[in-house]
């Protein structure tokens, strides 16, 4: 039963294999788009970080993006 | 109102966006490979060939819709020029040549078995392949180019240019005569595809949209946060 699941009558290797690439396209493009986001929050973090006492708290009062990024970044650390 | 489109509100707007569809996009993904790969019924004539249709179909219609969004939305910042419909067109893309490619190939994948050859130059494929030429150039104007205005303009001038593409590849079938079959589903009259089919078809598309929403917000995130990064001083 799981051989002619498998096999498709014949059709396996195309429909497996359409399957697959989509799959693997998909998660390629997933990890990839993550990563840049993360290199991203990261480097806006190293930003903010760099900035003075007093400039980071004017940047964080007036910037909501800016405590939600520091925010995630406190919850994953 | 126009306080709701403001970048931190779309910000918050997108993290909501990103939890729901994360919460809810491996029930559905494995209800739609369920479905396509073991409950819906072979084709009488194509037989197992066409599950293939499940990813081809969806990736398919997510090509032509992201293109013809862009087109739109080129349209409206030409004339108006909103920011945001730049980025929000930059985010989508590269989403819309990731599914076109994947439409190709899928085709490609289920051509072989059906019609017994890999590719045809027939209307549909050769005009798909177009679409997929004009997301690679589109792509290439924020690549290449630097000054924002000079991207909005001619990226804007490929899409218009592209858009003339998206009807030639829907009627492509019913004006020439073409190795792909006619469309079997119909927004307006009775598609001619069978309900067992249809079903897992709707399913496969709905967790395809969400793939796609996902990365566009995912994408669209990382704009907002690279202008915040650049202004970050200033706010």
């Amino acid at each position: 039963m799981i051989l002619s699941f498998i096999s498709m009558n014949g059709h396996g290797f195309y429909v497996w294999l359409s399957f697959g690439v989509v799959f693997i396209s998909c998660v390629v493009v997933f990890l990839k788009t993550k990563k840049t986001l993360k290199k991203y929050e990261q480097e806006f973090l190293v930003e903010l970080q760099a900035l003075t006492l007093e400039e980071k708290n004017k940047a964080l009062e007036n910037s909501k993006v800016a405590q939600q990024i520091l925010a995630t970044s406190l919850k994953i650390n | 109102m126009f306080k709701y489109f403001s970048s931190t509100n779309i910000y918050l707007l997108i993290q909501k966006l990103i939890r729901f569809i994360n919460s809810i996009f491996f029930l559905i993904l494995i209800i739609g490979l369920t479905f396509a790969l073991v409950l819906s019924p072979p084709d009488y004539l194509q037989g197992d060939a066409v599950r293939i249709m499940y990813v081809h179909v969806p990736s398919a219609w997510i090509g032509l819709a992201c293109f013809s969004v862009i087109t739109l939305l080129s349209v409206f910042n030409f004339i108006f020029k909103i920011k945001n419909f730049y980025f929000i067109n930059k985010s989508l893309s590269p989403i819309g040549l990731l599914f076109t490619c994947l439409a190709i190939i899928t085709g490609s994948l289920w051509g072989q078995p059906t019609w017994g050859t890999w590719w045809a130059w027939d209307a549909r494929l050769t005009s798909m392949l177009s679409l997929m030429f004009f997301y690679v150039f589109y792509i290439l104007t924020f690549k290449l180019l630097n000054k924002k205005d000079q991207i909005i303009k001619v990226s804007s001038i490929i899409a218009i240019i592209g858009s003339i593409n998206l009807p030639i590849i829907k009627y492509s079938v019913d004006w020439w005569t073409t190795l792909h079959q006619p469309a079997s589903i119909k927004i307006t009259g009775s598609s001619s595809i069978h309900s067992e089919m249809m079903l897992p078809l709707m399913v496969m598309a709905l967790v395809f949209l969400l793939y796609a929403a996902l990365i566009f917000l995912m994408k669209y995130k990382t704009e907002i946060i690279r202008i915040k990064k650049k202004n970050i001083k200033r706010d």
